[in-house]
């Protein structure tokens, strides 16, 4: 598997990564030397104001608790009936279907459908988020309760175990991986989601603050956005993998793909 | 599987779907919600099947594909590339690596704003997202399956006078042809997600611009038809690719 | 299609520890056949009328080349298959499902990964009920006596080969089985770590003497471990000869590798499999 020396470097390297980005964004933005791109310093000088603005820092935070919840719903529902389908052909076969079929459309374009019949409010948001993280924890739970050894399953039975403590003691447990996998997914997709939810059905948040900036010119507010975004994200992410790592530290180390959907 | 157990799975698959649709139509007929908001199944697909004869609609048809198809190989090309020399170079690997693990988490669609202002909004801008965003599957999975290849098929093939160089279009690329495609799969289902909802964002055309002009207007049957439409094209597509995966693989074992 | 040995008391048993009763069936097997459905082409008939009688405190092998159905026997007695035809039975009852009272150590160890050593020891006792602490000195007991004493924090991951099968035997030893059902346990391991865990075994089953059945390819395996080697066809599988082993106990693997009794089992065994010939029945 692809290790990691821990040298010093590397621990700094997703630092000097960022860095690095910045350095190209200053000297590309000075290159082309156009009000429409302002320079990676100008964007960070912005940071502090939006953060300030009470107004903006209620959206960003409101934008974060809706993502919170629909996420925290999608997890508690797609756990189990990923993990039901994995151990019961019957179950696949028939959720299977309705998951593909589902699985290329973008929850967020079914912002304006779900807005036409439950208004604007936070429930809207909160369903939309709920079935774009449902998906991929679903996916990830079948996949790693399909490869739960079948042994260990009847050493349980041995011991004495019902189907249903299997389940929850032995299945669970081994599939953890895939599912805190399928988990990190999801929560990239909810933050994509609700960004992309929020620019579609202009309301609040911070997807909101980023198009009207771009309507009232203010570039310099646009791509601070993206920046606090971008560390929203980045942040998520690595504080997702430190509790991984400490939920599942028995595990063989396993390759992640971060996949981003939209 | 053999026969037998292959069409029960199909028989048992169509149920939830036929029993989703037939839902559809009961909430629709038994008048729990007004034709404004959910209009019944049988008026949305017969207006599907209008729409896809129509030729405006076909020309938005058109604008979608295209800039999902242009993204997508820009994804492809790029991300192939880059995985590949990340691979099997070290030096590669160590600017790559970080750089990707920092970019990967960040939704691409918080740039959709620079790159209105940088290119415009038309083609270019949904082209430069839908790639930017499919980029990281295939890039990550070209990586995985190219740096998972087994020593020993490198060995024979420098054993049987292989020079260096040629290793890594006839040995690594091949083996890791597999990982590739799985990278393509994803990559393609984000491009179909990433184009339709940059042409609901900001558009003048394209299946994402129609749903959204048809909100405005409340034209709930036009809203659907946009919706249906892509993910049809999604599957057809990724029939498609599954075909392709399928005859490009017919000499490996059974993955 | 032959009924196997003709020989009407089909028993396998070692002598009774004194004090006990002389051996009863612990495990019968009663014209089991196997028939597994596969993808398209024919069925396929893994196991063909096997009957035999396994006395209390036996060590039973179970011999045969690849595909002769013998680890498919053992999941039948462990309760985890269920025999297309015919009836196992443990103490009389039939075997309808799996239980402690007939215990697995599989090839792939199936160690519980989440646990350490301790907490996978501790896990069958603990289903039974026993409380925490007992569990725990118990099961540091038995990692002792599988030589893992200091490993009791470790994960499995850490672990190499030889010590996770120690690890799985304890385990299945922590809650008292009657029955030890070992499907090619030394398998997947080097030749070394093999004799090394052979020898173990054989200590550790000398304490208690329970009833073993114990299925491997290697026919010096089988007969340096049991009082009887049971072997088996190629597929469709069927019972071909039962030989009894008569050397003594306790075995010392540096003794038996010279004695000429040893030598001979072996080699008569090993022509046996080479026959060719479906039904091998010697007259």
């Amino acid at each position: 598997m692809i290790t990691e020396r821990t040298t010093i470097v590397s621990r700094l390297a997703p630092l000097l990564a960022c860095l690095g980005l910045l350095g190209i964004w200053q000297i590309g933005a000075l290159f082309l030397n156009t009000d429409s791109f302002p320079s990676a310093l100008d964007a960070i000088r912005a940071i502090p104001s939006i953060l300030g603005d009470k107004e903006s820092l209620i959206n960003i935070l409101a934008s974060l608790r809706r993502m919170a919840v629909g996420f925290s719903l999608a997890v508690a529902v797609a756990i189990p009936l990923g993990l039901m389908m994995g151990r019961s052909r019957a179950v696949a076969s028939f959720f299977n279907p309705l998951l593909m079929v589902t699985y290329p459309v973008p929850k967020a374009a079914l912002m304006p459908i779900i807005m036409l019949w439950l208004g604007v409010g936070e429930l809207a948001k909160i369903l939309v988020i709920f079935l774009g993280v449902s998906l991929p924890v679903i996916y990830h739970s079948f996949q790693g309760a399909k490869a739960v050894e079948e042994k260990m399953l009847w050493s349980g039975a041995a011991m004495g175990l019902s189907a249903a403590q299997r389940m929850i003691r032995i299945v669970l447990p081994a599939a953890l991986p895939e599912i805190l996998t399928g988990c990190r997914t999801g929560l990239v997709l909810a933050l994509i989601t609700m960004i992309t939810s929020e620019m579609i059905a202009r309301q609040s948040g911070a997807g909101n603050i980023l198009f009207n900036a771009l309507d009232m010119g203010q570039y310099d507010t646009v791509f601070a956005m993206i920046i606090i975004v971008g560390a929203m994200g980045i942040g998520l992410d690595a504080a997702f993998e430190k509790l991984r790592g400490r939920l599942v530290k028995w595990s063989e180390p396993q390759f992640d793909m971060p996949l981003s959907f939209s | 599987m053999n026969a037998r157990a292959l069409t029960t799975d199909i028989l048992l698959g169509i149920v939830p779907i036929a029993l989703l649709i037939a839902l559809w139509q009961a909430i629709a007929s038994f008048g729990y919600a007004p034709v404004s908001l959910l209009p019944p199944p049988g008026l949305v697909f017969a207006r599907l099947a209008e729409q896809l004869l129509n030729g405006t609609f076909q020309r938005e048809i058109a604008a979608t594909l295209f800039r999902l198809f242009a993204g997508f190989s820009i994804a492809v090309v790029l991300g192939v590339a880059i995985g590949l020399a990340a691979a099997v170079n070290p030096a590669i690997n160590a600017v790559v690596r970080p750089i990707v693990r920092v970019l990967a988490p960040v939704p691409k669609v918080a740039l959709y704003p620079a790159l209105l202002l940088l290119l415009g909004f038309g083609h270019g801008s949904k082209i430069t997202l839908v790639a930017a965003d499919a980029l990281f599957p295939i890039l990550l999975a070209t990586y995985y399956g190219a740096s998972m290849v087994e020593q020993k098929l490198i060995w024979s093939a420098m054993a049987a006078g292989t020079p260096r160089r040629q290793i890594l279009f006839k040995v690594v690329l091949p083996a890791a042809v597999p990982s590739i495609l799985t990278g393509c799969r994803i990559g393609l289902v984000i491009s179909c997600i990433v184009v339709f909802l940059a042409e609901m964002i900001t558009s003048t055309e394209g299946l994402g611009h129609l749903l959204v002009a048809a909100a405005r207007t409340f034209q709930t049957v036009d809203m659907f038809v946009p919706l249906i439409t892509i993910s049809l094209l999604g599957l057809i597509l990724n029939g498609l690719l599954q075909g392709l995966r399928t005859y490009l693989l017919r000499g490996f074992p059974e993955v | 299609m032959k009924v196997v040995p003709s020989r009407p008391e089909v028993q396998a048993e070692s002598a009774p520890k004194s004090g006990r009763e002389p051996a009863a069936a612990m495990i019968e097997i009663n014209r089991v056949s196997q028939v597994f459905r596969t993808s398209g082409r024919q069925d396929h008939l893994a196991l063909s009328e096997i009957s035999l009688t396994i006395g209390d405190g036996a060590f039973v092998s179970i011999l045969g080349p690849s595909g002769c159905g013998k680890s498919t026997l053992l999941y039948i007695v462990g309760g985890f298959v269920n025999p297309t035809q015919g009836v196992a039975k443990m103490k009389g009852k039939a075997i309808t499902g799996p239980g402690p009272d007939r215990g697995p150590v599989f090839q792939e160890f199936a160690l519980f990964p989440w646990k350490t050593v301790l907490g996978n020891v501790m896990y069958g006792p603990r289903q039974q009920g026993v409380k925490r602490e007992e569990a725990e000195a118990q099961s540091h007991r038995l990692i002792e006596m599988v030589g893992l004493k200091g490993f009791e924090n470790f994960y499995p991951k850490e672990l190499s080969g030889g010590m996770k099968q120690r690890v799985a035997l304890a385990r299945t030893l922590a809650y008292h089985p009657a029955v030890l059902l070992m499907d090619e346990p030394f398998g997947a391991l080097d030749a070394h770590t093999r004799t090394r865990l052979q020898n173990d075994l054989l200590n550790i089953w000398e304490r208690d003497r329970k009833t073993v059945l114990f299925v491997t390819h290697s026919v010096d395996e089988a007969v340096f471990l049991s009082d009887k080697v049971v072997v088996m066809t190629r597929a469709p599988g069927r019972i071909k000869e039962i030989v009894d082993i008569d050397l003594p106990r306790p075995r010392r693997r540096a003794e038996l590798l010279l004695d000429p009794r040893y030598q001979k089992y072996v080699v008569d065994i090993e022509r046996m499999i080479d026959d060719t010939s479906e039904d091998g029945l010697r007259p």
